[in-house]
């Protein structure tokens, strides 16, 4: 069995060493799979690494990578460890003293494993998957990768349109997985129990199970500048491929006895899932299409879920996960149990995504048991139109309300976030953000003098990202505004929020969004242009003091790419790179949400009436329940 | 509740009865890796884990009542550390101990100790001197030369500024009486938050006057063996001291 044995003095030489060295209770160990290594050198199980392409500490902070580790552990014959991006000093001494990219739990070369599997919540992870690979010494392009090598897979919301990385993955899988990425383990124990004789043959069973992708079937056909579509290489691959769903989330295995890592990670709590999809359809969320649809777990469930996650994983806090905490129906039932529950234990519930209401207030006072917390709104544009635009079912008079409630309470701090650049915006909706801003500091001091308590200074927090037209949303054929746009519209913004001290103004990176909009809608020309950015540097691109956006352009341009070509619009017709891909919501569907969006109507949520959006297909959730 | 209502129930809060386990712990081998407060977090996690009632300090941000004898440095081994667990009834130290340790991750383990009401002098203040070893190749004789010296130097960061100070005085005695091979030096020094010798600087000092190479110093791994209170020759053990 190989292990990789970093020395006590490089583990010294880096930050936080207590990021590479594992060892945290909730591990997986299986001792079987262990001494059979030790004596043979090889297992008969299959051997999956499983591998988040950032720091260890967001790593294992991510729901996803604990549901599937539990998944693939639950089978005999599997045995699932974790794998995480070394930071910039750990990279440099691992290629510096030759060290290969090793697993947390058995500290073995991921080119051991038989299945490497990244998942890829966000586009600006894409070189540190590069980066993994070249660590652990697996060649990049799945062309170049023999039977010897492992079998690359991916997941995650960027699967829905890995085009940009199609190249470096031996197969991509589509929506949820947890019993896809168990099919998978399945056919590849086959494969290694046969000998693993043709890696093609292994591909072409992989291809039958529902939801797998692979890309490698098919080649991509441009005309001149622009993509026309896939051509279909293997005769028995299917046409389009449709996601995978879990039908019912009651019964689907869940992490209740998670691992709990022995340093602080980012979101250091568990977690319960209240509920899978979105019933508000806001048109530039991406979370909100292809998640559809809306399947709740119950409250019981969750409840006796939350009790025992609680328990076995020692944590004093529960954090509560969807899409939109307040619109689950269960909600008073399992709050008020799960309070119950932890009466007299220091352990306290995070509520993110709720709407702020009267209820919300009480839970949060009752949840807390530290410092009031700030408040967080998420209007997302400044005007009423431009809200009904992109179909936030919000309006000031909701906001005004709640705050009124807030302040009256004692809350002083809120935080706004918004976005520029949506579709149809003008700077009229850019100064929409300032006023509604300017108002909530006059209404705390209102509030102050109604209720007769002595105003602080209340801390107003505006925060702007810059918008990005994604797959499988109504905007996704938008163009996304220019930098120099991006640009007036901030500073335009800011100049207005200069007036009130109480009012921070903080803005996410403009050049970052520029690169992501290439990756989110880009198509196979990328690929290359991601490995030559990695070979010249270029990797933790999430952190915005790590992006590198020049060489990013420079690298484009060589390939004989530019910006303008993924980021303009796009024609309705032309064929998308992500159009061989079916997440149940129809591409007809998207247009008439474009068209309305135009007409600034808003589309009621998938609970008060179904739009027919096409997530029927898959005869479950709430929408095809209730018909 | 209102604001004030709120910050009436924060000042009214009431002293609460503390039952002290006072712990032998150890860390060893990829632990030893994690931070001395994330320690703090996982025996907190493992208590929870047991069922067993920690208690929390009141106010705004409460933190579970733990009190470490003398702080750990990442990547230190020790087989001999105390912490002071406060609970909030009265738990059987071997209970704690029998039932926190199978919830611990691999390398951290709790012996047992002693129960005690609140101790009158904190467990920090009681702690004069440590023993440790050293493993390192061929480290006993360079140690040895080491310590025959009347004045090690050094310079280290304190407040910001660069400052030398003798931590000759520091080195207590290398441990009578050991068999033990020539790559392993076994020793006393004070330690505790008057008088401390911490092993990084003392392994420092041996590269700088004996020339021990540093890369190989770096590479050496140092057990924290035991912590004492009282004087040299004349150790007290931490669990009498309260």
């Amino acid at each position: 069995m190989n292990i990789v044995n970093i020395s006590r003095s490089d583990l010294m030489s880096v930050e936080s060493p207590g990021r590479y060295v594992g060892g945290e209770y909730g591990a997986v160990i299986k001792e079987n799979i262990i001494q059979e290594l030790e004596t043979t050198g090889k297992c008969s199980a299959v051997r999956a690494a499983f591998c988040f392409p950032d720091v260890y500490e967001i790593g294992m902070s991510n729901l996803a990578m604990q549901i599937l580790y539990k998944c693939l552990n639950d089978q005999d014959y599997c045995y699932c460890e974790r794998v995480f991006s070394p930071w910039i000093d750990m990279d440099k001494v691992m290629r510096e003293k030759g060290y290969e990219l090793y697993s947390m739990e058995t500290k073995s070369p991921i080119k051991d494993f038989d299945i490497v599997a990244f998942t890829l919540g966000y586009e600006m992870c894409y070189t540190n998957v590069l980066q993994m690979l070249d660590l652990g010494n697996i060649p990049f392009r799945a062309s170049d990768r023999k039977e010897t090598d492992p079998i690359v897979i991916c997941g995650g919301p960027c699967a829905y349109n890995i085009e940009p990385m199609a190249d470096f993955f031996d197969a991509v899988l589509l929506g949820e997985g947890e019993e896809c990425i168990v099919e998978v383990a399945s056919v590849v124990k086959a494969y290694k129990d046969a000998g693993k004789k043709s890696k093609h043959d292994l591909l072409i069973e992989l291809a039958k199970i529902p939801g797998v992708y692979i890309p490698a079937f098919y080649e991509a056909q441009y005309e001149g500048n622009k993509y026309v579509g896939l051509k279909k290489l293997e005769e028995s691959a299917p046409d389009t491929i449709l996601k995978r769903i879990i039908t019912d989330l009651d019964n689907v295995s869940y992490p209740t006895n998670p691992i709990v890592p022995n340093i602080r990670i980012i979101h250091d709590r568990a977690y319960l899932e209240l509920f899978r999809g979105c019933i508000r359809g806001c048109r530039f969320c991406q979370a909100g299409f292809i998640c559809r649809p809306v399947r709740e777990k119950s409250p019981e469930t969750l409840c006796r879920q939350g009790i025992e996650i609680e328990r076995n994983s020692g944590y004093d806090e529960l954090g509560i996960l969807s899409l939109s905490s307040s619109d689950y129906t269960g909600l008073k039932e399992l709050t008020d149990g799960l309070l119950a529950a932890f009466e007299g234990h220091h352990s306290s519930l995070s509520l993110p995504s709720l709407r702020i209401d009267n209820f919300a207030l009480d839970l949060m006072e009752k949840v807390s048991q530290t410092r009031k917390s700030g408040l967080t709104f998420a209007p997302e544009a400044g005007t009423q139109r431009l809200r009904d635009v992109i179909n936030k079912g919000i309006c000031e008079e909701d906001i005004m309300k709640s705050l009124r409630l807030a302040f009256a309470g004692g809350w002083s701090t809120v935080k706004l976030y918004f976005m520029l650049g949506l579709p149809t915006e003008t700077m009229e909706d850019v100064e929409g953000i300032a006023n509604l801003a300017h108002k909530i500091e006059n209404l705390y001091y209102e509030v102050a003098r109604e209720v007769g308590f002595k105003p602080r200074k209340p801390e107003i927090t505006v925060s702007t990202s810059m918008y990005i037209p994604k797959p499988f949303t109504p905007f996704q054929w938008e163009k996304q505004c220019t930098k120099e746009e991006f640009l007036e519209k901030q500073g335009h913004l800011r100049d207005l929020l200069r007036k009130s001290r109480n009012i921070k103004y903080i803005w996410h990176d403009v050049e970052s969004s520029l690169w992501e909009v290439i990756l989110a809608r880009g198509d196979r020309r990328l690929c290359s242009v991601i490995l030559d950015g990695y070979k010249k540097g270029c990797f933790y691109d999430a952190w915005d003091d790590k992006f590198k956006f020049d060489v990013w352009m420079e690298t484009l341009n060589e390939h004989g790419l530019t910006w303008e070509m993924f980021a303009r619009e796009f024609d309705v017709d032309e064929a998308l790179p992500w159009g061989h891909i079916d997440v149940g919501v129809t591409t007809k569907f998207l247009k008439k949400e474009r068209e309305k969006a135009y007409e600034e109507t808003i589309t009621p949520p998938c609970r008060t009436k179904c739009s027919a959006c096409g997530a029927q297909c898959f005869k479950v959730g709430e929408c095809y329940a209730s018909k | 509740m209102l604001q004030n209502e709120r910050n009436l129930s924060m000042v009214t809060l009431k002293h609460q009865t503390e039952y002290v386990c006072r712990c032998l712990f150890e860390r060893v081998g990829d632990a030893s890796f994690v931070g001395h407060l994330d320690l703090m977090h996982t025996f907190d996690r493992a208590i929870r884990r047991a069922g067993l009632p920690i208690l929390y300090s009141q106010g705004y941000n409460p933190r579970p009542m733990m009190v470490f004898a003398l702080p750990l440095g990442v990547g230190i081994d020790t087989l001999g550390d105390y912490v002071d667990i406060s609970m909030s009834r009265e738990v059987d130290v071997n209970e704690l101990m029998e039932k926190v340790n199978p919830f611990l991750p691999k390398g951290v383990k709790l012996y047992g100790g002693i129960n005690i009401d609140e101790p009158k002098n904190s467990l920090m203040s009681v702690v004069t001197i440590a023993k440790y070893r050293f493993t390192a190749p061929e480290i006993k004789s360079k140690m040895r030369n080491l310590v025959t010296r009347d004045e090690l130097r050094v310079t280290k960061k304190s407040k910001g500024k660069l400052v030398e100070t003798d931590i000759r005085p520091l080195f207590i005695c290398e441990v009578p009486d050991n068999e033990t091979s020539e790559d392993v030096f076994e020793c006393f020094v004070y330690a505790g938050s008057s008088k401390n010798l911490r092993p990084d600087v003392f392994l420092n000092a041996l590269c700088e006057y004996e020339g021990y190479d540093r890369e190989i110093a770096a590479n050496c791994l140092v057990t924290r063996l035991g912590l004492y209170g009282g004087e040299y020759p004349e150790l007290k053990d931490i669990k009498g001291l309260l």
